[in-house]
């Protein structure tokens, strides 16, 4: 086939006589662009935070509330048999006393610093405070230095504000308070809390979130070897793979029956938690991919709307054409090609409306930034919407028989 | 050139059969002017389409330039018609969207020819219907009978062997028709082969040649002058 037989020019000067539908089909592919393109840099953006991982044994642990009531009730031999107790039920991997939990959304969190003293700099930290099962139970991983020893396990009276002595910290808050220093050398270093407090790091985990799955410093996590003797604690269980909802009642019955004087409550699993704190994550993105069909179909529609209005009224016109030597394939290309011309202007003023929606959600509600290839990508998904839509009404176009020239007056 | 034997075309729809051609017969040499009457619904369109690859027919055998054209896909035909045949329509059929020029250039673009050579060709056919000077004007600034004249200078820029027209004049007042069967008569001395329907006898007598054309036949006519009467024979015969 010849380049001469593109009609480019011609099409584009019969569209200007006959500008008002094609110019409001541009105009729809624009703003359909710009919501696509939009929307589905956001649902990224969704999906990868939601996609992180907490680095804990997510599936198969759950936990509780216990809250003990009354003048004799003692914290300390409630949690130490409470402990023994899960620890040696079928089916249970391993537990320990905590906190907070891992993206739930509640914890405590601390200021660090290496040198002691007002005015210097800080990271923040989550912390948790586990025995030496920690690691174990939240399934983590000591990538240098070692885990807590049962001696550095200290009871944390109520009202305490001193912090124990050894402490095991994530990764990234190592490499976060040393960067001139790999991770490993961190070991054995002294870190401050409160601005004076020494504490020694005894060993880094590869990774844990911090409870606050909106946090920028997701991975800043800090481990205390502590076992808090408040009237209400939590316990954290990781069930053997597969065993977490038959233990879970189990566990919960078990518990109530070894000690009358506390209530248990909040028993859920990490699963569920996960789901509750990135409830409007999800809702969002079910909200802008419904968005992002209906109008992408509605634009679709829109498009074979407009070709077919163009056929009907051009029917004489294409049976003259056919009579003048169009093949039905050179009929085709007429309404793909015009199409495609009305498209172009659609992306073209698509790709400035859509940087331009996104710069004022980044003032507004400091989203990131597109990244530029959403652009190009976001153009040719309208372009081939608009070209899968036109191909019907084309194909009808190229069944007219070419005796409609002669036969229509 | 153009021959046709025992051509049938039936049109069937739920309730009837129209034979529109029923041994349909016509030989048209090189350099001839024909003119077709007969009355409506004879068939002469028909005969037009099927001549012109338009429309496909059931029986019988139709050869252009020499070639076997019964069966021939869609590309085929339309290259064949892009090349061969230009068209003329009683309603002009141009594309109103499109200037003059643009208009010329419809079948010259599906030919494949380069700009220039388009151009120049626009140009001269423009220029031999008189309308050079109004190329960027739209069909509906122009009368009728220029839009005719800008309608052969579309059928004409191709070059084509043999020049098809259906009613050319049926839509144009009598001045207008003699002028546009005028400038016919002049192409046809420079070679085109020229078939043409018309009801106007009076125009038809100025072709060289008259056929008649009556129930999907070509058929014989008294009133027709000697000299048609012969052409008329030797269609019949041919
Ligand atoms: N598409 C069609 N469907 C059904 N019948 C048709 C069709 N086209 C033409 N005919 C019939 O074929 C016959 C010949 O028509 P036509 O060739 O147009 O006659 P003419 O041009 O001589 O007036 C008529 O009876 C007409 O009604
Ligand atoms: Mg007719």
């Amino acid at each position: 086939m010849s380049s001469n037989q593109w009609e480019i020019g011609p099409i584009f000067r019969a569209l200007m006589r006959n500008k008002v539908g094609a110019i409001l089909i541009a105009i729809q592919i624009a703003v359909t662009m710009t919501i696509v393109v939009n929307s589905i840099f956001i649902i990224l953006e969704r999906a990868t935070k939601i996609e992180r991982e907490s680095g804990i044994d997510e599936i198969n642990s759950f936990y509780l509330t216990t809250t003990g009531f009354g003048s004799n009730f003692d914290p300390k031999s409630t949690a130490t048999n409470d402990l023994e107790l899960i620890r040696s039920t079928a089916g249970v991997l391993d537990a320990i006393q905590i906190n907070a939990i891992p993206v739930s959304g509640g914890g405590w969190s601390m200021s660090f610093q290496t040198e002691p003293g007002e005015e210097k700099e800080t990271e923040g930290a989550a912390i948790y405070m586990v025995d030496e099962h920690g690691i174990n139970a939240l399934d983590l991983e000591v990538i240098a230095g070692e885990n807590f020893a049962a001696g550095d396990v200290r009871w944390r009276p109520a009202g305490v504000r001193d912090w124990p002595d050894n402490v095991i910290i994530t990764k990234v808050l190592a490499e976060s308070l040393f960067p001139d220093i790999g991770y490993q050398d961190v070991v054995g270093k002294t870190i401050y809390i409160q601005q004076n407090e020494p504490m020694i790091v005894k060993g880094i985990v590869d990774k844990i979130q911090a409870p606050w799955v909106g946090w920028d410093d997701l991975e800043h996590t800090v481990l205390t070897p502590e076992i808090t003797e408040f009237e209400s604690n939590r316990y954290y269980i990781r069930a053997q793979p597969g065993q977490r909802d038959a233990i879970m009642p189990i566990i919960e019955e078990a518990l109530a029956s070894s000690n009358k004087q506390r209530i248990i409550r909040g028993m859920r699993t990490v699963q569920e938690t996960r789901e509750r704190s990135y409830r409007a994550d999800t809702a969002m993105i079910k909200i802008l991919s419904t968005t992002m069909i209906i109008l992408t179909i509605v634009t679709g529609l829109g498009i074979v709307g407009l070709a077919s209005f163009s056929v009907n009224r051009r029917k004489k016109q294409i049976g003259t054409r056919r009579a003048l030597g169009a093949s039905q394939q050179a009929i085709v290309r007429y309404f793909m090609l015009e199409n495609f011309l009305i498209s172009t202007v659609g992306v073209l003023l698509g790709a400035v409306l859509t940087v331009g929606l996104n710069m004022l959600l980044v003032n507004i509600f400091s989203l990131n930034a597109l990244d530029w290839y959403f652009v190009p990508a976001g153009m040719l998904v309208l372009w081939l919407v608009g070209q899968i839509a036109v191909f019907g009404p084309a194909k009808k176009a190229a069944n007219i028989p070419p005796a409609l020239a002669t036969r229509t007056v | 050139m153009l021959t046709m034997t025992e051509v049938k075309k039936i049109f069937r729809t739920d309730l009837v059969e129209t034979h529109a051609l029923r041994d349909f017969n016509l030989q048209v040499d090189e350099g001839e002017f024909v003119a077709v009457t007969g009355p409506s619904g004879s068939g002469k369109t028909t005969f037009l389409n099927i001549a012109g690859l338009l429309e496909t027919f059931e029986g019988g055998k139709y050869e252009l330039d020499g070639q076997d054209v019964s069966r021939l896909n869609d590309k085929k035909r339309s290259q064949l018609r892009n090349e061969k045949i230009g068209f003329i329509f009683q309603s002009f059929n141009l594309i109103p969207d499109l200037n003059l020029f643009d208009n010329v250039d419809v079948p010259l673009r599906y030919r494949g020819f380069k700009g220039a050579e388009r151009k120049k060709r626009i140009e001269e056919s423009l220029e031999l219907v008189g309308l050079a000077n109004r190329m960027k004007h739209l069909p509906s600034q122009l009368s009728g009978g220029q839009q005719q004249r800008v309608a052969i200078a579309r059928a004409l820029a191709g070059n084509p062997r043999f020049l098809l027209a259906d009613e050319p004049t049926g839509n144009l007042d009598s001045k207008m028709a003699l002028s546009v069967l005028e400038l016919l008569k002049q192409i046809n001395d420079q070679g085109t082969t020229i078939v043409m329907v018309t009801h106007d006898q009076h125009l038809a007598t100025q072709a060289k040649r008259n056929i008649y054309v009556r129930d999907g036949r070509v058929s014989e006519l008294s009133e027709l002058t000697d000299i048609n009467e012969i052409n008329l024979h030797q269609a019949a015969n041919g």
